[in-house]
């Protein structure tokens, strides 16, 4: 029965953990909460019958994973330096192994543009070539006409890379062309 | 937790830890595919401008064709040198593990040959294709190898995650996101399913080693053997759910129509390999003095997955759901080998799987070029009048159809010959009758897709107004100019002609509706059909090799 104590510990703490976050952040969150008015987002004086969709960076998820990553490292890498000693050369080329692999992983999420803030240029890959031509091709069409340029004040957010008006030379084929999805 | 890290560090200078000899010749193939995967993303991480997709599948070739000779370095090593256990009893090098690693190897060739023209036609990035998939082999291959329950599972798990991805790779399809998640949120459950089917039959057992449960249980009755058998009820299951095996094959229609048609050939043909060696290994080597408790549940699970997969199938409009039906009626058909549990049976699984992974390939190969731009023409009406427009296409598909339906001087015919075969070996009689009839019923549907390949363009319509009247015509002038050309030409002729076939000016009333077929997955075609044809006719060689590729312990 003995050898279940510190399995009992480890409960008890467990439990002890969980109850004492939840009266500490009931104690030392903000009492005001604010109004169901003011957490409603702004729509031209409408109230919202349905939660807008709100924009998320995907670049975060590739910080979570960075982190991912790492933590999974550590987790062997902590218990293997407590029996390195005894693992000798065998336990210390696998290790190597273990790290470079995880490491060519590091490599993929940073030359995916995981580590590149600001605007996303590197994680738009395989538009078409623009050239001067077809700059030039694309103004003088004139905006909505074909292969005219898109409206400024139209709809859409983000760079005008991405929403380039242009159709591809290669690549999606699904993606509509210019105009129609300027309109 | 704490008492066994103090326990450990107060060991560095006491208790020695014995390390395992690695023999790396008998893991080569699996290290090279794993390799050539590190290797691929590492190098299109660095040079991710010049890397294109052609240069992805350059390597994931090469790295599939070294993989292919160092198994048959590893095969000659064994016929030579005799087969064993290694690196602590882990892993099995015998004939029967060479041989799924070949299976696997030339699926992972085809199938990038086949990725190659799908990628780029779909402009999707290529490396990550590729490494997943080359991923996705290594764990099939470990699978193959694997002797030890704990071990499966982690092929198992590489095999299937790299799967999920893949399954989601055409972010363009709204059907493959939801394909990969039915498939992530199945596929992990089912592996909840084994991991606790492992844990009951070590607890009954005392190992997790394939011949030491052997062992164990040769030299022990079990009196009140309950956890042992659900142990291996649950394990029955986690390998059921893999190979789309009838109770446990809900998710596969919908998985095999929304992945991209390249993953889904190569999901069928390793997914399949990987999971149906690693049941043989287990149920055959491990619980083989329990066969009266587990074969009549496979026996059962053999006739379900034969009489749904077919008439399921005839049903089907969609012709990549028709082929899940179809992959669902070949597990029925291999688990006859399982259930026979003999040498004869293992081997005639062995011959099925390679026979299978070939057509099933070549198969999606087809589908892939068929269904063009996004990936959307898998209506049987889209496949109307091929047999005008692109004739050698049409007869490629019809010679890889009429395999699977069993046809004479195929492969498929001996694959199910052999099985059927070897349950009449057992006294499966009942088995062996109702497999036979399942592959009549089979046939039917393979015919009605090749009827509508020779039927002509204009008739519109969709293909429940094909009758009896032309179905009853179609088998005999279909069958004969199927088999004879390509026979007598040969593997190179039908290749050359293929590749003729893509470049030669389309047919000016037809030319819009003329699918493009890129150069690899004409090679990838050619193989399959060759390998179909010539193995077929000339059944020798691929007989003594499966027949050679036998289990260390049976």
């Amino acid at each position: 029965m003995d050898d279940y104590l510190p399995i009992l510990i480890l409960i008890i703490l467990g439990f002890l953990f969980a109850a004492l976050s939840f009266v500490g952040s009931a104690m030392l969150a903000p009492k005001k909460r604010p109004t169901a008015a003011k957490i409603a987002p702004y729509e031209c004086g409408i109230v919202p019958t349905i939660e807008p969709p709100t924009r998320f960076p995907v670049r975060f998820y590739l910080v979570a994973m960075i982190f991912i990553i790492f933590d999974i490292e550590i987790v062997f890498l902590y218990p293997f330096a407590v029996i390195f000693r005894q693992l000798r050369s065998f336990g210390l080329v696998e290790v190597l192994v273990f790290a470079a692999v995880v490491f060519v992983s590091f490599l993929f999420l940073v030359s995916n543009g995981a580590l590149t803030w600001g605007p996303a240029k590197q994680l738009v890959r395989a538009m078409p070539s623009r050239t001067s031509e077809s700059t030039i091709a694309r103004i003088t069409a004139g905006p909505g006409g074909p292969g005219g340029y898109r409206d400024p004040s139209g709809p859409g957010p983000g760079g005008t890379r991405t929403t380039d008006p242009v159709p591809p030379i290669t690549g999606d084929p699904a993606a509509p062309a210019g105009p129609v999805r300027a309109a | 937790m704490s008492t066994l890290l103090f326990a450990a560090a107060s060991g560095a200078y006491g208790a020695k830890i014995h390390t395992p000899h690695i023999d790396y010749l008998s893991i080569l193939p699996i290290l090279i595919m794993m390799g050539g995967a590190v290797l691929l993303v590492t190098a299109s991480s660095l040079f991710r401008q010049v890397m294109g997709v052609g240069s992805a599948t350059f390597i994931t070739v090469g790295t599939a064709i070294a993989t292919l000779v160092a198994a048959l370095f590893q095969w000659d090593h064994v016929v030579t040198h005799g087969a064993k256990v290694t690196i602590a009893g882990s892993i099995a090098y015998d004939g029967f593990s060479v041989f799924i690693q070949i299976v696997v190897a030339i699926a992972m060739l085809l199938t990038a040959l086949i990725a190659d023209g799908y990628l780029k036609r779909e402009g999707i990035d290529g490396p990550e294709f590729h490494v997943l998939a080359m991923l996705s082999a290594s764990g099939a291959m470990l699978m193959g190898s694997a002797n030890d329950l704990i071990v499966i599972f982690l092929g198992l798990e590489i095999l299937s995650i790299a799967l999920y991805v893949l399954a989601a790779f055409n972010h363009k399809r709204a059907e493959s996101g939801e394909a990969a998640l039915k498939y992530f949120v199945l596929g992990a459950f089912s592996s909840a399913v084994f991991v606790y089917g492992i844990a009951l039959v070590y607890g009954a057992t005392g190992s997790s080693n394939l011949p030491q449960i052997a062992d164990y249980l040769s030299k022990n009755v079990v009196a009140s053997n309950g956890v042992l058998l659900a142990g291996l009820a649950l394990l029955l299951v986690g390998f059921g759910f893999k190979i789309a095996a009838v109770p446990f094959h809900m998710w596969s229609p919908d998985v095999y129509q929304g992945s991209p048609s390249p993953v889904t050939g190569l999901m069928a043909a390793i997914a399949k390999a990987g999971a149906f060696a690693a049941l043989l290994r287990v149920f055959v080597s491990s619980f083989g003095t329990l066969r009266a408790d587990w074969q009549p549940i496979v026996w059962g699970i053999a006739i379900l997955s034969l009489v749904v997969g077919a008439f399921a199938a005839l049903v089907q409009k969609d012709i990549k759901r028709m082929m899940a039906y179809s992959s669902i009626n070949h597990a029925g058909f291999i688990l006859l080998g399982v259930q026979a549990a003999t040498v004869r049976g293992v081997s005639a699984s062995l011959y099925y799987l390679f026979a299978y992974m070939f057509m099933v390939i070549g198969t999606f190969a087809v589908i892939t070029v068929v269904a063009r731009d996004g990936d959307s023409g898998h209506q049987l009406t889209d496949y109307r009048g091929l047999g005008k427009r692109q004739p050698l296409l049409a007869l490629a598909f019809a010679v890889l159809l009429l395999a699977q339906a069993g046809a004479p001087f195929t492969t498929g015919f001996l694959a199910k010959f052999t099985v059927v075969a070897a349950a009449v070996d057992i006294h499966s009689y009942a088995l062996a009758v109702i497999a036979m009839a399942s592959a009549a019923v089979a046939a039917f549907f393979y015919l009605r897709v090749v009827v509508a390949m020779y039927s002509p363009v204009g008739a519109v319509g969709d293909l429940s107004d094909l009758d009896a009247g032309e179905l009853d015509a179609g088998p005999i002038s279909v069958a004969s100019p199927a088999n004879a050309p390509v026979s007598v030409h040969g593997q190179n002729d039908a290749v050359a002609s293929l590749s003729v076939l893509t470049e030669g000016p389309p047919t000016s009333a037809v030319a819009d509706r003329m699918v493009r077929v890129p150069g690899l997955t004409t090679v990838a075609i050619g193989l399959s059909v060759g390998f179909t044809i010539v193995f077929g006719i000339i059944p020798g060689p691929i007989v003594d090799f499966a027949h050679q590729a036998t289990l260390l312990f049976t």
